[in-house]
């Protein structure tokens, strides 16, 4: 704004000269512009316009010109409003930004076309309104090159050559996808020490991790029975490993008073007890298989990993 | 898969009784909800028990509410320090005419109708006592007046207190395999059972208390068909088998089995024991645990179950460790259950 200031003011109008009590409301307006000439094809012109009003006067929204194509080589692309005080009148400016389309073969004026603008004044007894016109100016455009050129061999001379560019330095991106990568891979690491998987797959405290990989591969066995009874004997070895002793099935209780974690599962490792129970001292592997098939071991095997992982974080 | 077996309600009208016959003798003896069951699964497993314990923990109650629960005759000697084997089988006396007469002793007294005899404080008998009481326990015969007697509902009952040590004597190794269990009974820890074997006079007269109970409960005659019903009923799968065998094999050869208890070298542990009698004695007694739980097959709780009353007096240690048998035989036990897989 300040920087505006300091371009010469190209047109100040003072409209005073009209009769009436209704126009001395608006005591002058004003359009600044940093220069009148010199615009080429596509240059922005930013413009103020410094409208002075009696005080209690506010610029009426739907006077303003809207954005937008004004004339076939202009457009307005924005306009904004302030209010200001200034001793005992009111200063309304606008801030116009146009944008000129014109391609100009030779340096002439154009005229950037005049609007009017009301202001109002609301009071309860009723509204005051009062029009400030904003007159046309011109400004000066000119042609970028000239209209024959020097005719040339190839087209391509014409054209001019492109603006040496900076070389990109690859070395910081370079540096962060090596950090990144080393982060991927910790994160990995770390999944697979949580999950079991293969260098883990041993590991303290992800029993039934394991026990998940054998029913797993148990489940493309042939011979279903005796699939069954392994997967079986699979979580039973889980539990053991849990619990660093033999659990047998009237130790659930106590099983799960020691390892909490493991309380969501109890219908679950109370019918894999009786099953197991049926299978191996009962002697009817086919009737237990009915009861508690091959997939719900393994659904429980699934749930006994999960709950593993958060029992023990 | 479950068939309908002939004798399958007769068995099932039997777990009735013998839960009829745990609260009856529950009723005397409070607190000691175990020692009544092993007591019950000893009867159904026709086996010989002896109780071991503090003074006045109930020994001698719990025995004879069992025996009065059971029905059928029943004899009682006290163990002294100068008691022969003689004194068991005969009595002489001068009679009111003064001419000597031989009667029969308390063993021989109720004949072949014998089916409870107690043997109170038996480890102050003499060895000579225990020998005969040997071939009573394991062939339930005995010859005298030239002849031969047969008890073939015979249960012995034993009870020794653990306190003392002078004029007694040590139960022979082939004594102490021939029972079933021993039983190791301890004040309850319930504070209401304590506050009622305290203060309510009931539990102070025991002769009124025992006659409160229900007598004959159970028909003694016919417990060991049933007891034979029993062991052909209940099924023992491989899985059992070979889960009953590895015990065995950790019990006798804990080092091997990967056992380590702490201050023991477990090599040299174990000096024998273990016999093969015993181990079916545990299967014996395990079948009827299961048949009491209402299966129709043994698991291994069944056998973890009854496994240190039936076992742990059949575990003979080293010398050297002999003293600390109280900590070293629960904890061998325990870590051997610990380590053995099932199934």
């Amino acid at each position: 704004m300040r920087r505006l200031a300091h371009f010469a003011i190209l047109a100040a109008l003072l409209l005073v000269a009209l009769p009436g009590a209704a126009l001395a409301q608006v005591r002058s307006v004003e359009i600044r512009a940093p220069r009148a000439f010199g615009y080429f094809v596509g240059d922005l012109l930013r413009v103020q316009v410094d409208v002075l009003v009696d005080e209690g006067f506010a610029v009426q929204a739907a006077s303003l010109p809207q954005p937008g194509p004004v004339t076939y080589w202009l457009d307005l692309r924005s306009i904004t409003t302030e209010s200001t005080a200034q001793g005992d009148a009111r200063r309304i400016r606008l801030n116009l930004i146009y944008q000129s389309f014109y391609a100009a073969l030779d340096a002439r004026a154009l005229e950037i076309p005049a609007f009017t603008l009301t202001v109002a004044n609301e009071r309860p007894e009723g509204a005051t309104t009062a029009k400030a016109q904003v007159p046309a100016w011109s400004i000066n455009v000119s042609p970028l090159r000239e209209v024959q050129p020097p005719s040339r061999e190839d087209p391509l001379d014409y054209m001019r050559p492109d603006g040496r560019a900076k070389a990109l330095d690859i070395e910081p991106p370079l540096r962060w996808a090596g950090t990144f990568a080393v982060l991927a891979l910790l994160a990995l690491v770390l999944l697979a020490r949580d999950r079991a998987w293969a260098p883990f797959g041993r590991r303290r405290g992800r029993s039934f991790a394991g026990v998940r990989r054998t029913l797993r591969r148990l489940a493309a066995r042939p011979d279903q029975d005796a699939a069954y009874r392994e997967a079986l004997i699979a979580l039973h070895r889980g539990l053991d490993e849990t619990d660093g002793r033999r659990v047998l099935a009237d130790d659930l209780p106590a099983f799960l008073e020691r390892h909490p974690g493991f309380r969501g599962q109890e219908v679950a490792l109370a019918r894999f007890f009786t099953a197991s129970r049926r299978a191996f001292f009962g002697r009817e592997t086919a009737a237990a298989r009915s009861q508690w098939p091959f997939a719900e071991a393994e659904a429980a095997a699934k749930n006994l990993a999960a709950a593993e992982r958060t029992a023990r974080g | 898969m479950n068939t309908i077996r002939h004798g399958d309600a007769m068995l099932t009208d039997w777990r009735e009784a013998a839960s009829r016959f745990q609260s009856e003798v529950g009723k005397a003896v409070v607190g000691q909800e175990r020692a009544v069951r092993l007591v019950t699964i000893a009867i159904f497993a026709r086996g010989h028990v002896l109780l071991e314990g503090d003074v006045g923990v109930g020994k001698t109650t719990l025995l004879r509410a069992v025996a009065r629960a059971l029905g059928g005759a029943y004899e009682r000697v006290e163990g002294t320090v100068d008691m022969m084997p003689s004194d068991l089988i005969y009595h002489t006396y001068l009679a009111d005419d003064g001419r000597p007469r031989v009667e029969p002793g308390p063993v021989l007294r109720k004949a072949e109708d014998l089916s409870v005899f107690f043997f109170n404080e038996i480890n102050r008998a003499r060895p000579q006592v225990h020998s005969l009481l040997l071939r009573l326990m394991a062939e339930r015969s005995l010859t005298a007046f030239n002849r031969e007697y047969h008890f073939p509902d015979l249960q012995v009952f034993a009870d020794r207190n653990r306190v003392e040590r002078e004029e007694t004597f040590e139960l022979p190794a082939a004594a102490r395999d021939r029972f079933l269990m021993e039983i190791g009974m301890e004040a309850p820890r319930d504070s209401q059972a304590r506050r009622d074997l305290v203060f309510d006079p009931r539990f102070h007269d025991t002769d009124t208390l025992l006659e409160g109970l229900q007598p004959g409960i159970i028909d003694h005659a016919a417990v060991g068909g049933i007891a034979n019903a029993i062991q052909h009923t209940i099924q023992a799968a491989p899985e059992i088998e070979a889960y009953v065998v590895s015990l065995w094999e950790a019990l006798v050869r804990p080092a091997e089995a990967g056992i380590r208890l702490p201050g023991v070298d477990m090599a040299a542990l174990i000096k024998g024991g273990a016999s093969p009698r015993g181990l079916a004695f545990l299967v014996r007694a395990a079948r009827v645990r299961a048949w009491l739980e209402g299966r129709e097959f043994l698991v291994p709780e069944d056998i973890r179950d009854i496994f240190p009353e039936v076992m742990a007096h059949r575990v003979f240690l080293e010398p050297v460790y002999e003293m600390r048998r109280d900590t070293i035989v629960p904890g061998l036990i325990r870590a051997v259950f610990e380590t053995v897989p099932a199934p």
